[in-house]
């Protein structure tokens, strides 16, 4: 099976903006499902409000589109009663940092295997534009019109401080890498957390000055530092650039999990 | 294979453009019916994934379809073509 | 046994084995039984970190096609409003268990109430329909428990257990029956849409992991489940048959109990007052004075007031300032008078008894 075949053809093409990164983590993530060797059958999309999680009323299988923030809660339910059924969860920035951020740490702190795929634009990205927790400090947002004055979230740390078993970041630059994070992440039992950093050109890039979608794929593309560098830099003292961040996998461990099918 | 992109569904973000290591990819000039400036494929028989995925046996490289957001890049099956001798009278 | 314990048992009887809750006075005991009982049988208990989760996965194991429920109290059922909506929307069964206590919020934690009757129905944001059943004894909480789940079931709609303090705290002797009537979901049949439903309104249910490929959402959907909130002539569709589901279905569904049917006096009560006036009318033993007991709370029975021909004047005697009374009133001309009683003590039959002397 290819990726293309777990899309409802009869709902694309799909709402989302030309150049969203969104779309680039679909492929990546259903690619990934697929080499799995999942089927249509067993796997189960869950997801929260927000562009990102529109994602599951395009793809074939059984999908539950929840309540904004309580995505993993929904999807802790579904894994309980059925751990043989495969559950990914789709959910943004402020689905999981902000309305949802208690459920994540939970989720985190429990283990539960589950594979969650946020797609973290820096931005509210369906209501028009607000800020949200992950907004960077200084960034042009519709609720923050003089700039963020609140320094943002770093989920990774977070996910890897409440004891994830597995937590990564790349960004939609890196096509090849976040789909083998997203499969790391799939096999890993226990919760994972693969944060994909992605262009929102029309919420966020045209308050920012990245107006094209391609502008803040470079952008991303420049400012993405591989994990190891990144320590190596901070060991050996040297300044870090400004607006950089690091990518790549940040934790792979054996934590105790729940929910992981006998 | 042959390399295509789906017209309905480019939205004409340019990011095949960025991503290609061999530039197959163009920026597009004129709109088409939708309104929407597709990219223009520049020699596209130069696409390692069009020469040898039947070879491999998988897809090779493919990136341009994995971060196109809208899944509207796909290879398809050239159908084998006979060349016919045209004869035109005057 | 204990009400709540008897709760508890009356689900696991029913078949329900996914629990997911949270724990808040007085409902506590219900978690605490299901969490030693739920591994014997092959169910799943977890313990969320607050109600929103509680209900949440309530939903999503639902959606496995296991019996699913939770318990709480009024400051937790005020957090589960919105994922209460959800259910609604998505024609989800499962079961909430409600001890009420007094409120508003935080209250009384240790005393009763009956505050929460019209939140059940009216909650959620939305026009939406619910049911509710009332128990007014232990044997009647492993009973009407038990039912729950059948009702939310046939109907696919979130089912409320409305009991309070009093009896979930009080311990009485019950009788447990060898087995409890279980009348399952129907499954969808493959090939027909998911939220096509016939002449009932209620579709067919399709559970995950079965292959009918079904996306479940919360916006407006059309008949295949596919997001459509733009619409109007699809949401009034959707809504009013989600309505219409439950409402149109009261005859069906009713379950009340009705003592000296040609009374002049009437007593509606539901729930622990129930006792006080089941204790009153035997003291005055007059058959001018009449009992109408409600077992099915929600949708509201109103044509069981016609059945009290002559009655003169409903008493409804309440642990809340008149919630019900005022529903009671819409449905008929004969006065509907109020009987509160906040503070968390239950009515006396005494003062029932003067009340009802007062209109003899």
């Amino acid at each position: 099976m290819n990726f293309q075949d777990w899309f409802r053809q009869d709902r694309l093409p799909h709402i989302y903006c030309t150049g969203c990164g969104n779309g680039t983590v679909i492929n990546c993530t259903l690619n990934a499902v697929n080499s799995m060797g999942w089927t249509p059958e067993n796997t189960v999309f869950v997801s929260g409000i927000g562009c990102s999680s529109r994602a599951p009323g395009y793809i074939v299988t059984d999908s539950l589109h929840t309540t904004h923030g309580r995505a993993i809660p929904f999807a802790t339910g579904v894994k309980l009663s059925r751990p043989d059924l495969h559950v990914v969860v789709f959910t943004g920035d402020g689905d999981l940092a902000a309305i949802g951020g208690n459920h994540f740490i939970h989720a985190c702190r429990r283990n539960i295997d589950l594979t969650v795929v946020c797609m973290n634009n820096y931005i509210y990205g369906m209501t028009g534009g607000q800020g949200s927790p992950c907004t960077p400090l200084g960034a042009v947002s519709t609720t923050t019109p003089y700039g963020c004055n609140e320094p943002p979230f770093d989920l990774a740390a977070l996910a890897v401080a409440a004891g994830a078993n597995h937590v990564a970041r790349w960004t939609s630059y890196h096509v090849k890498e976040l789909t083998k994070a997203v499969r790391d992440g799939l096999e890993t039992p226990g919760f994972s957390l693969i944060e994909a950093v992605v262009q929102c050109p029309t919420g966020y890039g045209r308050k920012n000055k990245l107006r094209e979608a391609g502008a803040m794929v470079g952008w991303m593309r420049d400012h993405a530092v591989l994990r190891q560098r990144w320590q190596r830099m901070q060991e050996a003292g040297e300044p870090l650039p400004p607006g950089a961040f690091p990518v790549g996998e940040f934790v792979r461990r054996n934590l105790p999990a729940t929910g992981v099918p006998k | 294979m042959k390399l295509m992109i789906d017209e309905t569904r480019c939205k004409g973000c340019n990011l095949c453009t960025l991503v290609c290591p061999y530039k197959i990819f163009q920026e597009g000039t004129t709109p088409n019916r939708r309104g929407v400036v597709v990219p223009v494929l520049d020699r596209p028989e130069r696409c390692t994934n069009c020469r040898l995925q039947k070879l491999y046996g998988r897809v090779l490289c493919g990136v341009c379809q994995m971060i196109c957001p809208d899944q509207a890049i796909r290879w398809v099956d050239e159908k084998p073509y006979n060349p016919e001798k045209v004869v035109i009278e005057y | 046994m204990q009400g709540n314990t008897a709760c508890a048992e009356g689900a696991l009887a029913a078949g329900c084995r996914f629990f997911g809750g949270y724990p808040i006075t007085p409902s506590t005991e219900i978690a605490e039984h299901m969490a030693r009982k739920m591994p014997k049988v092959g169910g799943v208990f977890i313990q969320m970190e607050d109600e929103l989760a509680s209900i949440a996965s309530v939903i999503g194991a639902s959606w496995t096609g296991v019996r699913s429920m939770t318990a709480t109290s009024g400051p937790g059922f005020s957090l589960m409003m919105e994922n209460l909506g959800y259910a609604v929307m998505t024609e989800t069964p499962c079961v909430v268990v409600d001890v009420q206590r007094g409120g508003p919020s935080t209250g009384q934690p240790t005393r009763a109430a009956q505050g929460d009757m019209m939140q059940c129905r009216f909650g959620s944001h939305g026009d939406i329909s619910v049911i509710a059943v009332s128990p007014a004894s232990v044997q009647e909480m492993y009973e009407l428990t038990a039912k729950a789940f059948n009702l939310a079931d046939r109907y696919r709609v979130p089912t409320f257990v409305m009991t309070d303090e009093i009896i979930g705290h009080m311990r009485e002797r019950i009788e447990i029956p060898d087995a409890v009537e279980i009348v399952p979901r129907r499954p969808l049949e493959k090939g027909s849409l998911p939220f096509a439903a016939g002449e009932d309104g209620v579709p067919g249910f399709p559970a995950f992991g079965q292959g009918y490929g079904v996306h479940v959402t919360g916006l407006t959907h059309d008949e295949r489940g596919y997001p459509s909130s733009t619409d109007p002539h699809v949401h009034e569709r959707l809504v009013s048959r989600l309505v219409n589901k439950v409402e149109g279905a009261r005859q069906e569904m009713a379950d009340f109990e009705v003592t000296n049917p040609d009374a002049e006096v009437v007593f509606i009560s539901y729930g622990a007052p129930a006792r006080a006036v089941a204790q009153a009318i035997h003291d005055m033993d007059d058959e001018r004075v009449g009992h109408l007991r409600l077992r099915v709370v929600w949708p509201f029975p109103d044509f069981a007031l016609a059945l009290f021909k002559s009655a003169r004047v409903f008493l409804m005697p309440e642990l809340n300032l008149g919630q019900m009374a005022r529903e009671a009133a819409g449905h008929t001309n004969v006065p509907v008078i109020s009987i509160p009683e906040i503070g968390g003590e239950l009515h006396t039959p005494d003062r029932l008894i003067a009340c009802a002397e007062g209109y003899l």
